[in-house]
């Protein structure tokens, strides 16, 4: 496997390409009257916190910048300009290389000097220098006192001025301006209190944490698994493949979608400073995408090199990149090996509850396969095997049949007992279920660890994939 | 032009400044009048001396430090007039014109948080001081690029693209005679030297036009612009100004240009060996000290090179969106490669890093992003 992921030598280069969603950001084209009052409330409790002296350590929490940016905008948006400047000031500060948060600064201290189209509503200096009489008088600071109130009206036209942009900073601020937009609706829009991810069956509790990301909203979700089940605690803005997602070929810059593991925890000392914090491999291409023929390695949840807070919504060659902060929280948190990493277009949010029937109905499954397995009727057995099994090393299902057989023998009569059993499910033009549990003949103190790849075949549910992982 | 007027709106302003003292002046008006005639005149030396003598009597007295620190500014003594206005905004903090003269000397020295604290100072002392408004707004704007240049990543050095508005910052003495002027005709009229001249006025036009010329890639202006006065140039030169520094050594660039030119050429070529099925070709674009990627030898490379080329379908390699980086005699060659044979038909990225080997770009290293 290379040591380098899908990133190789992409280093600086923000090459926006899909984005262009130049709708203006809703947080300066939207006027104060309607915001509701809750988010104005919120708005200022935040403001409260904001001066108790523990901020400076503040900044470096996972997620903080973010919240700033937000509270900013939201200030902007009900025309409070003037209490928005100093924060984007203070944030400017704490993260100078936060493209965003600078953006924010030079819309509200343009909109101090002239009225501001949309957000980024750059002015390339010479523009202005040519025009034969600098543009002074057209100031007008008779409303110097009352906050700039943006004019959404003027938003569509983008400006004369910045199509004389190089090109690549045009490319940046579409992106830039993607962003905001994508952060803002993530968290105006937040998934409904106490639901889950579909794809979450089941968790043994010895997996603590999983994670899941919504490539549609560029949003990557910590949950923290407790007693009471899944809980959220944390999401992040994360950056996908510079073509999207669906990968299926080495090289094609997209990140996959499916049901992952975290593999291992690399040490940034070993990375460059392109990867940031660290970085987190992924197990693509898993059982199921080798079965499609999938290629590729490398997929890595990895950070921000040192001159960019965060990256594009789509920059990278197919991993998910976080802001530092975000990183290293989930570094602290997950666990290699165990960690599941779900990577959806579009995340499904159920209730708990209403995954019930779904999962006693695979349980149903998972125990009859136990109980042939227990018994060692291997024609049994056989049938919850797919033909196109294919074990680790290629192993195919006559082999496995051996393996199968041999592990039988060592039973000497014992039945099998599940435990800690996890179950993943993703559906897209096919059903898998990934199954996770550990396995020990009755009576014994240790057992091993097995994985199954599950795929459905109209009501009947078939083994293509199965090995000992642990 | 506008910025012409300049020494006229330092008189005015001046003038202004004895309205709002609103105190008995120990001196008449017309004892400041040799001196911002001299001011005016572009004879800032003179206008120094004598109201350094003047104030060797008069220690305090506010007019008199102005026009010094005018003098000063004009002269191109920046730290000197920087201090003069200090002092005078400590002795009379209820005068916004001290302030605002402070923003301008600082916003020419690039020191944009000082000016803009500076004229929110004169804000404060006067709301309506509408100079300190305008001024303000244009730090904002200068202060607003840089903050744009950041967002976007834009080294403020290179290329034009967002740099602050130079030209404008000078004009904040012009910009100070419009308004004044607007505020009182009673100021104007005191003014000893009514109707000003737009032809003597014209002279120090070219401060704009000649500083620029210099420092524009510099980060920091220098702190000539008020006092470089005494060239005499054109008024258009205003326009000029900004007009693009010479790029750096064009030599250069025009070589690397040529080299990146040999360099895609010589990507087509492999391509088209590949395609062609041209195995010398195809092996020939590979220097040797190239190093097969998981291979063991360079053998062992070329002979499943052969086995995966020679007598396929139909073989085209596509190369696009091809970028080529070049230093000195190594390049790095970054494309989309379009494969397809047969039924496979893969697109990926392809990065080869080359040599220049006595005049030929041979490939050393072959790598596709993944």
């Amino acid at each position: 496997m290379p040591l380098l992921p899908c990133s190789l030598g992409q280093v600086l280069t923000t090459v926006a390409v899909a984005m262009l969603l130049a709708a203006p950001a809703p947080a300066l084209a939207k006027k104060g009257e309607q915001t509701s009052e809750p988010q104005r409330q919120s708005a200022t409790k935040k403001k409260v916190k904001r001066k108790n002296p523990t901020q400076t350590a503040a900044a470096l929490r996972d997620g903080d910048a973010e919240r700033r940016l937000l509270e900013i905008s939201q200030l902007t948006a009900q025309g409070r300009a003037r209490e928005a400047l100093p924060l984007a000031e203070r944030l400017v500060r704490d993260h100078p290389n936060f493209q965003l948060a600078q953006l924010a600064l030079g819309d509200l201290l343009a909109a101090r000097a002239r009225p501001l189209g949309r957000v980024g509503d750059v002015v390339p200096a010479p523009a202005v220098a040519m025009a034969a009489p600098p543009p002074v008088a057209g100031l007008k600071f008779a409303t110097a006192t009352a906050a700039p109130v943006p004019q959404p009206s003027a938003a569509p036209q983008p400006s004369a001025a910045a199509s004389a942009l190089p090109a690549s900073a045009t490319d940046t601020l579409s992106s830039l301006r993607s962003e905001l937009r994508l952060r803002l609706d993530s968290t105006k829009a937040p998934p409904p209190q106490g639901s889950i991810p579909a794809q979450f069956l089941e968790l043994s509790a010895r997996t603590r944490h999983a994670i899941a990301m919504d490539a549609s909203r560029s949003r990557l979700y910590l949950f923290e698994n407790t007693d009471k089940g899944l809980v959220l605690v944390a999401d992040y803005y994360a950056s996908v493949g510079k073509l999207g997602t669906e990968k299926v070929v080495e090289g094609d810059q997209r990140t996959p979608l499916g049901v992952y593991y975290i593999t291992s925890r690399l040490d940034p000392a070993t990375l460059k400073d392109f990867y940031g914090a660290g970085a987190l491999p992924i197990n693509y291409p898993n059982p199921l995408d080798q079965s499609r023929g999938k290629t590729g390695s490398g997929i890595w949840l990895h950070g921000t090199p040192p001159d960019q807070f965060s990256r594009a919504p789509q920059a990278t060659d197919g991993c998910l990149a976080l802001a530092n902060p975000d990183l290293e929280r989930i570094l602290k948190t997950v666990e290699p090996r165990t960690t599941p990493v779900v990577i959806a277009r579009q995340l499904q949010w159920v209730k708990p509850h209403a995954l019930q029937a779904e999962r006693q109905s695979f349980h149903a499954v998972l125990e009859a396969w136990r109980t042939a397995r227990s018994h060692g009727d291997m024609q049994r057995l056989l049938t919850f095997y797919a033909p196109e099994f294919q074990g680790l090393r290629n192993l195919d299902l006559e082999q496995w049949t051996q393996t199968l057989q041999a592990e039988h023998r060592t039973l000497r009569g014992r039945s099998v007992l599940l435990k800690d059993k996890s179950m993943l499910r993703w559906t897209d033009s096919s059903d898998t279920m990934v199954v996770t549990f550990g396995e020990l003949a009755e009576g014994a103190r240790t057992g091993t660890t097995r994985r199954q790849y599950w795929t459905r075949k109209g009501a009947h549910w078939q083994i293509f994939f199965e090995g000992v992982i642990g | 032009m506008k910025h012409a007027r300049r020494p006229l709106a330092q008189l005015l302003r001046v003038a202004t400044l004895s309205t709002l003292l609103g105190m008995s002046l120990a001196h008449a008006a017309d004892d400041y009048s040799d001196i911002t005639q001299l001011l005016r005149a572009g004879k800032a030396q003179d206008a120094l001396a004598k109201a350094d003598q003047r104030i060797s009597t008069n220690p305090r007295d506010p007019q008199l430090r102005f026009l010094r620190g005018v003098a000063q500014a004009d002269i191109g003594k920046q730290t000197d007039a920087i201090s003069t206005f200090t002092k005078l905004t400590e002795d009379y903090p209820e005068l916004p014109e001290p302030y605002n003269n402070l923003a301008v000397l600082y916003a020419n020295q690039n020191q944009l948080d000082k000016a803009r604290t500076a004229l929110e100072m004169a804000i404060r002392t006067n709301p309506a001081y509408a100079t300190a408004h305008e001024n303000l707004g244009d730090i904002y704007a200068k202060l607003a690029g840089q903050a744009y240049n950041k967002a976007l990543q834009l080294d403020a050095s290179q290329a034009g693209t967002l740099r602050p508005k130079l030209a404008l910052i000078r004009e904040l003495f012009s910009v100070d005679a419009k308004s004044a002027g607007a505020k009182g005709s009673a100021t104007v009229a005191r003014a000893p030297a009514p109707a000003p001249t737009a032809a003597p006025v014209a002279a120090p036009a070219p401060v704009v036009a000649a500083a620029p010329a210099a420092p524009v890639a510099a980060p920091v202006p220098p702190p000539v612009p008020v006092a470089a006065a005494p060239a005499p140039a054109p008024a258009p030169a205003a326009a000029a100004a900004p007009a693009p520094a010479p790029t750096p050594a064009p030599a250069k660039a025009a070589t690397t240009h040529n080299a990146a030119k040999d360099v895609e050429k010589a990507v087509q070529a492999w391509a088209s060996a590949w395609e062609d099925q041209d195995m010398g070709g195809y092996l020939g674009a590979y220097a040797k000290t190239f190093q097969p990627k998981g291979q063991a030898s360079r053998a062992a490379w070329e002979k499943e090179r052969r086995e995966r080329i020679v007598g396929r379908a139909k073989i085209n390699v596509g190369v696009s969106d091809l970028s080529v980086k070049v230093d000195g005699d190594k390049a790095q060659a970054r494309f989309r490669q379009q494969y397809s044979s047969g039924n496979l038909n893969v697109s990926s990225r392809k990065t080869l890093d080359m040599v220049n080997q006595g005049g030929r770009w041979a490939i050393v290293r072959e790598s596709t992003g993944g």
